[in-house]
């Protein structure tokens, strides 16, 4: 009977992974996914009966801070769902020009929540609801106005995206992530491979802060490219890279199963360095000084993805897609 | 004389039955694979998924074509290939190393005529990407060689009668690497061939002449060919085409946000029974359709990419290991192996 805790021991050390997938999903994924869920209901409720940038604004930004934290989850339900509720980058300005031929023709689509849904996925989301609520060229509707219907319309149609959302993590795919590897499923064959798709979407998450909310309004040095921050003209552009490395911390904490000291590092350099960008909407990146913080920023966020590589991924035994990446 | 040697010939024949793919285990399917030491292999499968044989290879593997009745596999290198290896998959003999002519490079793919005397490998000329049919014996001489009509060809597919089907991926590319060279101008096409003859030419509407034709697959008189997006990366366009001869072909895709989960890329095609599928290793999906183009469904799964019809639905293979089998979009996993799978899944 002495023998029995080495025993235990022993399955225990065979099968860290599980810690992993498990924190993932028990301490950031459903949480977040809970807490998007809600904020997006609360700024529905508001919806209903007032429709003006005023009203709406505080409750936009508290959803916005919530998809924020859970953006990267592009796997499983999110990696769809990502492209309807939050359409960024838009580089051609979809939204922009969708939402004013709407407006422009009284589209019915836009103030019937049935058939809302099947509008361009530009013109839904957060990104949509952004522009007019914040946008001048769009945001001096008045109440009962064709903009005010449509944002009540798009608010819903957020909310209700977001409560599906949340309900096929918790419901669906969290529950094929949990039990990898066992007979039948066909998503995750292994643990390891839940893992991985989990430390992809991690990874993912960090390029895409230095890829795309750095990197889109930096441009070239030529062109910077000011007004493809994200979220430049509610002023969030700084919050959200913020709120999105915090987030990925907090993820990577949680599938390493305990703090590791080279991320925590990366993380805080990170922190630190976006302590000297003065415009939260980043934008003052024609100027030399604030380019140079940024790219500096940039610089941090990439060691990030590095250092999640070298001392997570390695050992999770990461290795880019083998098909994915021949292109033939 | 040469008749007593013939008369030798003769009497060994009767000696031994000959070889066929029993010797190799009766594999129903051939893929190449990245092992977990970092080698590269053949490998036989049965219906179950089981591994028949392995065979080691030099290097990473594309595709490879099957003798019809000898065991023999012909594993063609990547592009731009300097190689091809002929292998006894009973015995694991290496019979032959085939190598292009001089100025040739192998593109991957090739098939062997239906009473398998003929071996047909896709090449391009180096200095250009014009692309040509290398034309082998069945003792795997060099006999001539076939103009594919455009450049850059890829898969080459052969149809009832001998009929050669090749997907003309219109991409120039570098003679030493995979650079691209022409993408503005690029001009794919899907060609038959008859003998010698360039019987039927099909090409795309001219906004879509940024989607290269690069693989194939055939049943009851139906082309399907897998597209991968050469153009702006935020335009969502279709990655499967479906054609009859003499007609126009026909481009399916899936609903909006669905289609733009490929990634603008398929990896392979396969047709089985009432369906066609596409898989995207970039999107990590396969989509089905209605052999007429209608969308039935999606499933994914991680760097998706060798793709074979198997009774009742696909088989398909991937850069984790997995073997699946997917049945009216239900996937069930066949195995999990030690290594990533390759490309594609050559069907016997």
């Amino acid at each position: 009977m002495r023998l029995a805790p080495a025993v235990l021991a022993l399955t225990l050390v065979a099968a860290p992974a599980l810690a992993g997938v498990d924190a993932v999903l028990d301490d950031h994924v459903l949480p977040g996914t809970a807490a998007f869920a809600q904020a997006t209901q609360a700024l529905d409720d508001q919806a209903i009966d007032f429709c003006q940038p005023q009203d709406l604004a505080p409750l936009w930004n508290s959803a916005m801070d919530a998809w924020v934290r859970i953006g990267h989850l592009r796997l499983g339900p999110g990696e769809q769902a990502a492209l309807t509720i939050a359409f960024w980058p838009d580089a051609r300005s979809a939204g922009r020009r969708t939402l004013a031929r709407m407006i422009a023709a009284q589209d019915p689509m836009g103030v019937h929540g049935d058939d809302f849904p099947q509008v361009s996925a530009a013109a839904r989301g957060l990104y949509a609801l952004e522009t007019l609520l914040y946008d001048p060229d769009f945001n001096g509707y008045e109440p009962d106005s064709y903009s005010c219907t449509l944002v009540s319309v798009m608010a819903h149609d957020l909310a209700t995206q977001a409560a599906a959302l949340d309900a096929a993590w918790r419901e669906k795919f969290a529950p094929e992530l949990r039990t990898a590897g066992q007979p039948g499923n066909a998503t995750f064959l292994s643990m390891a491979e839940a893992e991985r798709a989990l430390f992809t979407a991690l990874h993912g998450g960090v390029e895409f802060d230095a890829d795309q909310r750095l990197g889109q309004p930096m441009g070239t040095e030529d062109r910077p490219r000011p007004q493809r921050a994200e979220n430049w003209r509610s002023g969030r552009s700084l919050r959200n890279l913020t709120l999105s490395l915090e987030s990925l911390h907090a993820m990577a904490t949680a599938l390493a199963g305990h703090p590791v000291d080279a991320v925590d590092s990366a993380f805080d350099a990170a922190a630190y360095f976006s302590l000297a960008i003065t415009d939260p909407a980043f934008q003052d990146i024609s100027d030399p000084q604030g380019r140079l913080h940024l790219e500096s920023l940039q610089g941090r966020v990439r060691t990030i993805g590095e250092v999640l590589i070298s001392e997570i991924g390695t050992s999770m035994g990461i290795a880019p897609g083998f098909n994915a990446l021949d292109g033939d | 004389m040469g008749s007593r040697r013939a008369f030798l010939a003769g009497l060994a024949a009767l000696a031994a039955p000959l070889p066929s793919w029993a010797d190799a285990g009766n594999p129903r399917w051939l893929a190449c694979a990245r092992e977990a030491d970092g080698g590269h292999a053949l490998f036989g499968l049965d219906t179950a998924g089981a591994d028949t044989f392995r065979l080691p290879l030099p290097a990473r593997g594309h595709a490879g074509a099957a003798h019809p009745s000898r065991p023999e596999a012909v594993v063609f290198a990547r592009r731009p290939g300097a190689w091809a290896l002929v292998l006894d998959c009973g015995s694991g003999a290496r019979l032959r190393q085939l190598t292009p002519p001089e100025g040739m490079q192998f593109n991957g793919h090739g098939a062997f005529t239906e009473d398998g005397t003929r071996l047909y490998t896709v090449e391009q000329r180096a200095s250009d990407s014009q692309g040509f049919l290398g034309l082998w014996d069945s003792d795997y001489r060099r006999i001539g060689q076939i103009e594919t009509g455009g450049i850059g060809p890829h898969e080459v597919l052969r149809l009832p009668g001998d009929v050669f089907a090749v997907a003309n991926g219109g991409i120039a590319t570098d003679p030493t690497d995979r650079t691209k060279l022409n993408l503005p101008t690029m001009a794919p096409s899907l060609v038959y061939i008859e003998g010698d003859r360039l019987a039927e030419q099909i090409t795309l509407p001219a906004d879509l002449h940024s989607n290269s034709i690069r693989h194939l697959a055939h049943a009851e008189g139906r082309l399907a060919f897998a597209l991968q997006w050469e153009g702006d990366p935020a335009r969502t366009v279709p990655l499967l085409g479906l054609h009859r001869r003499g007609a126009a072909p026909v481009l399916a895709m899936a609903p909006g946000p669905e289609q733009a989960m490929m990634q603008g890329y398929a990896g392979s095609v396969a047709i089985s029974g009432a369906e066609v599928a596409i898989t995207s290793p970039r999107g990590g999906r396969m989509h089905r359709f209605s052999l007429e183009g209608a969308f039935l469904g999606a499933t994914t799964r991680a760097d998706v990419c060798g793709l074979a019809p198997c009774e009742s639905g696909f088989l398909t293979t991937d850069g984790g290991g997995g073997i699946l089998r997917v049945e009216g979009g239900i996937a069930r996993p066949l195995g999990l192996r030690p290594r990533a799978w390759d490309n594609h899944v050559v069907t016997l």
